[in-house]
């Protein structure tokens, strides 16, 4: 095992959810001598994927929670995470990509670049994640490595260069011609174990010595060294690889390898790409948040000797306790360290410190910097930054969307309920995605996630990692309502009940405030209204926004102007300001022009041209705006908005219309406003449940 | 009566004096097209009309044969800005997302794309998704292969569901391109099938707009308007001549 910081590498299997990247994992998992037995996604032997490790992935054939193993490839260490590809899990891919330096991007050589492919890309993009491209399933039938190359140039605008030429494609796929080495390569043995290296093939010999050219102008642009060997007719093998490596480091070059995992074929030149073109950790640069000087960003310091600085990425509750995800960003991690929590402020104590491979685990002494392992026994919620104790210190706060769905859910006896409790505990410590409260007037238990996989998925996890059953109701849409214009007010709160009374009078505006949730700005002057009465005011408004009177839902985006009032010496209170600002809320709202504004879903439908006009139907009936369909020979993308109201149950109507060939991504776009005939639609129901509980 | 902002902008645009050109604007079941040299500004001079048809909350479909359509999107969200600067018309700004709700992009692949199947699939956008165009723009067609039989169909397609068609026609042959008529001499052969005619050319720093056939009756004609390089909109050219 090397702790040398330029023999290690961090990073993740990004791809569209069907490229096959668990099986590709698992092979590197097999080459790299970590598992001793290949298993299939879904395997017949029933025991599934190593790194999916939850049943219910096996179950689905897809990667939700995703896990981090350590592996060793010539001489490297390798930290894998294995990245979720469905959109409604994005926030894990994200945390995933804070914490990696560079990443493989998996394609499969028949789909192509799809949209999930291209949200794949963005996010690599946010994150400035450098990567390396992989083809795989080149033994399908269909497949197009060079399509799917030009894919990558055009529809994510990449500089894509193939390093390797397929020999044979479809059932005749038989290997590869490396580009560098000017080599083939054949994978024999049952399992691709032994590599025999031979002669290019003669019928391959043009395009390989065409694709090499090709392979040489795009990386010389990388170093003038390989540049001036290139004109004398010598390159060497080493100037390639550093010129290549430079370019994929500076984020400007992605070289493209091919292969198919299932069979085997091309997954050591893939390690070997990792290792050899991949930044290490102190390659990248990184930042923390400064929490002593206002948020100011500070660069880190690579090396031991400096003081620890790490980052809690993910929560996981297995058969072995509580286990935390980190990443080393500066300095190093013993056991015995003390450590502070800069959230929280709670001070830990190093203890079992482990590396992960899927299951199971190997305890370690020690961890540097730029190391991902885990530890035992540490309470905190995921995205927690640790340091050494004087430091203060906060990794990039990871962006947080708002959930836009939310489904009730009741347990079907108490053990039920205890259960469901420490589930949902665990949950939303390791999903800050997922939330969950309890609605006060139902007294049920409520989960808020991303769309309905999401929250499906914690309910089936629920079931079977807790054994909690649980009931579901409907999926409930977000709402919210705004105000649309600025609208007076001046209310006096007056009660005389006997005794002390009760009064207050506030005067000012509602202004709406578009891109923000709430503001209260106090522009009394001259003690109008006592100035230990004015927070009195601002909790009043807040409250009141909680269930706005059109739906029921929470206003937001409002400006709370407050210019002038009176009280009285006796009689005012905190309770009576609460009580006057509550009420000329409720008193002008209807003036301001309240809307109700729902969730509205950025859509992505991909399928055969034939079914082009059947998929803008059913986005045209759901509300929908189409904004564009690309079709490019037999398929076709319909890129749309839609409300997420109306997507509910999306998946089986595509699917019966287009006899399955068609998928959608959705994720969350912007919040809308609702049609005038929808809105009163929901305002009645409102005043129905209100009529409902009023007789209750 | 005094007119909003909105209805001001529509009034004033250099789009109307187009329209007076022409007899009253293209109309239903008619085929335009603008014809230049590549890079004179005809993708620009589209975006202006299917702008103007939004503005006026009327349905649009750009039809185009570019690799991608982030930039075309880009495109639109510039125009409506660079029109949002105009004094009083911030307004309009705030309105964009409800009018480019009115425009949907169809993108195709340029080889191997036959006409038929584009206008299956407008038809399919039209009729089964229900929307209600009355204008299409056909950006990047190549005309070489095309030739007047693709440019029938249009033509008949246009008719059957009461669309006006605006394409762009790039001009790749050598000089001379225009006869002493101005017709481009790579469009003669559908000089039939067109009935709205206008070709851009290069006028020292500034592109000019020549009208050459007005539904189908040839008639040269400068018609005063120019295409602003720096907000790349279609202007009034008030030069004296």
């Amino acid at each position: 095992m090397s702790t040398d910081i330029a023999r290690m590498r961090n990073i993740g299997i990004s791809a569209h959810i069907d490229s096959g990247k668990t099986t590709l994992t698992e092979r590197i998992l097999f080459y790299c001598k970590k598992i001793h037995k290949i298993h299939e996604v879904k395997g017949k032997d029933g025991v599934g994927a190593t790194m999916d490790s939850m049943d219910l992935e096996r179950e689905r054939g897809i990667t939700i929670a995703s896990a981090t193993t350590n592996v060793d490839w010539a001489d490297h260490s390798i930290n894998i995470i294995d990245t979720p590809g469905h959109v409604d899990f994005t926030i894990e891919v994200e945390r995933s990509l804070r914490v990696l330096d560079s990443a493989i991007l998996v394609l499969c050589s028949v789909g192509g670049v799809q949209s999930q492919t291209i949200t794949v890309d963005r996010q690599l993009r946010r994150y400035n994640v450098p990567f390396i491209a992989f083809v795989n399933k080149l033994d399908r039938v269909g497949a197009n490595p060079f399509k799917v190359r030009d894919q990558i140039a055009e529809k994510l605008g990449r500089n894509a260069i193939l390093m390797q030429l397929p020999i044979g494609l479809e059932s005749a796929f038989q290997g590869v011609v490396d580009l560098v080495t000017m080599k083939a390569l054949y994978f024999d043995g049952p399992e691709g174990e032994t590599i025999r290296v031979e002669a290019i093939p003669d019928e391959l010999a043009a395009e390989a010595a065409r694709a090499r050219e090709e392979m040489l102008d795009a990386v010389s642009m990388f170093s003038d060294e390989l540049m001036a060997a290139i004109l004398e007719g010598r390159p060497t093998e080493d100037l390639i690889r550093a010129a290549v490596r430079k370019g994929v480091i500076v984020r400007k070059l992605v070289p493209v390898f091919v292969g198919s995992a299932y069979r085997n074929k091309g997954i050591q030149p893939l390690l070997d790409a990792v290792v050899q073109y991949l930044p290490n950790p102190s390659e990248v640069e990184n930042r923390a948040i400064d929490l002593d000087r206002e948020g100011a960003e500070r660069v880190l310091a690579d090396g031991p000797e400096a003081k620890t600085v790490a980052l809690a990425f993910k929560l996981e509750d297995g058969a072995y306790g509580q286990l935390t995800y980190i990443r080393i960003y500066q300095g190093s991690l013993r056991k015995g360290d003390e450590l502070v929590n800069t959230r929280s402020g709670q001070k830990i104590k190093v203890g079992r410190l482990v590396r992960m491979h899927a299951d199971t685990m190997a305890e370690i002494a020690t961890a540097g910097s730029g190391d991902i392992v885990a530890l035992f026994g540490v309470e905190c919620a995921s995205g927690d930054t640790f340091c050494s104790p004087g430091l203060n210190l906060a990794m990039t706060a990871i962006y947080v969307p708002e959930p836009v769905i939310s489904l009730a859910i009741e347990p079907v006896d108490k053990n039920a309920a205890d259960r469901m409790a420490k589930a949902l505990n665990r949950f939303t410590k390791e999903d800050p995605t997922f939330r969950t409260h309890v609605d006060p007037e139902s007294s049920q238990t409520i989960i808020q996630g991303m769309g309905e996989l999401h929250l499906d998925v914690y309910v089936e996890r629920m079931k079977r990692e807790y054994r909690a059953e649980v009931k579901t109701g409907m999926p409930q849409v977000a709402y919210r309502e705004a105000i649309s214009r600025k609208v007076d007010f001046d209310y006096t709160h007056k009660k005389q009940t006997g005794g002390a009374g009760q009064y207050a009078r506030v005067i000012g505006r509602l202004e709406p405030l578009p891109k923000g949730a709430y503001e209260f700005s106090n522009e009394v002057k001259g003690g109008r209204i006592p100035r230990e009465f004015i927070p009195s005011c601002d909790k009043g408004f807040r409250a009141v926004m909680k269930k706005g009177p059109l739906i029921g839902f929470p206003v937001t985006g409002i400006r709370v102007v407050l210019l002038d009032g009176q009280y009285h010496p006796i009689d005012s209170s905190d309770i009576a300001f609460q009580m006057a600002a509550q009420g000329a809320f409720r008193q002008v709202y209807a003036k301001a022009r309240p809307q109700v504004l729902e969730p509205i879903m950025k859509v992505s439908v991909e399928g055969p041209t034939e079914y082009a006009g059947n998929v803008f139907a059913t986005i045209s009936q759901r509300r929908g705006t189409i904004v564009s369909s690309v079709e490019d020979g037999i398929f076709s993308r319909v890129d749309a908005e839609v409300p997420l109201s109306e997507m509910f149950g999306y998946s089986t109507v595509l699917r019966s219309l287009t006899q399955g060939k068609a998928e959608f991504t959705m994720e969350f776009l912007k919040y809308g406003r609702v049609p005038p005939h929808v809105a009163e639609l929901l305002t009645e129901q409102h005043l129905e449940k209100q009529r409902k509980e009023s007789q209750r | 009566m005094t007119l909003t902002v909105k209805e001001e902008l529509i009034k004033r645009s250099p789009l109307r004096v187009l329209e007076k050109s022409i007899s009253g604007g293209l109309g239903k079941g008619n085929i335009g097209v603008l014809a230049s040299r590549k890079g004179v500004g005809k993708t620009a001079c589209l975006v202006h009309i299917a702008a103007d048809k939004l503005l006026q909350e009327r349905h649009v479909i750009h039809v185009s044969y570019a690799s991608r359509v982030d930039h075309i999107i880009t495109w639109y969200e510039d125009i409506f800005k660079e029109i949002a600067k105009r004094p009083k018309m911030r307004s309009a700004l705030d309105q964009f997302d409800e009018l480019i709700r009115n425009r949907v992009i169809m993108n195709f692949k340029q080889d191997g794309t036959r006409t038929e199947q584009v206008l299956r699939s407008l038809e399919a956008m039209i009729v089964h998704a229900n929307f209600r165009a009355e204008t299409v723009i056909v950006d990047g067609l190549d005309f070489a292969p095309a030739g007047p039989e693709d440019l029938a169909k249009f033509k008949e397609f246009a008719g059957r569901l009461g669309l006006e068609v605006w394409f762009s026609a790039s001009l790749r042959g050598e000089e001379p391109l225009f006869d002493e008529l101005g017709i481009p001499n790579e469009l003669k052969t559908c000089l039939g099938v067109i009935d709205v005619l206008i070709s851009l050319q290069h006028h020292g720093d500034h592109v000019h707009f020549n009208l050459v056939q007005d539904h189908g009756r040839l008639a040269p004609k400068d018609l005063r308007l120019k295409l602003d390089p720096t907000t790349l909109l279609i202007a009034k050219d008030v030069r004296a001549r």
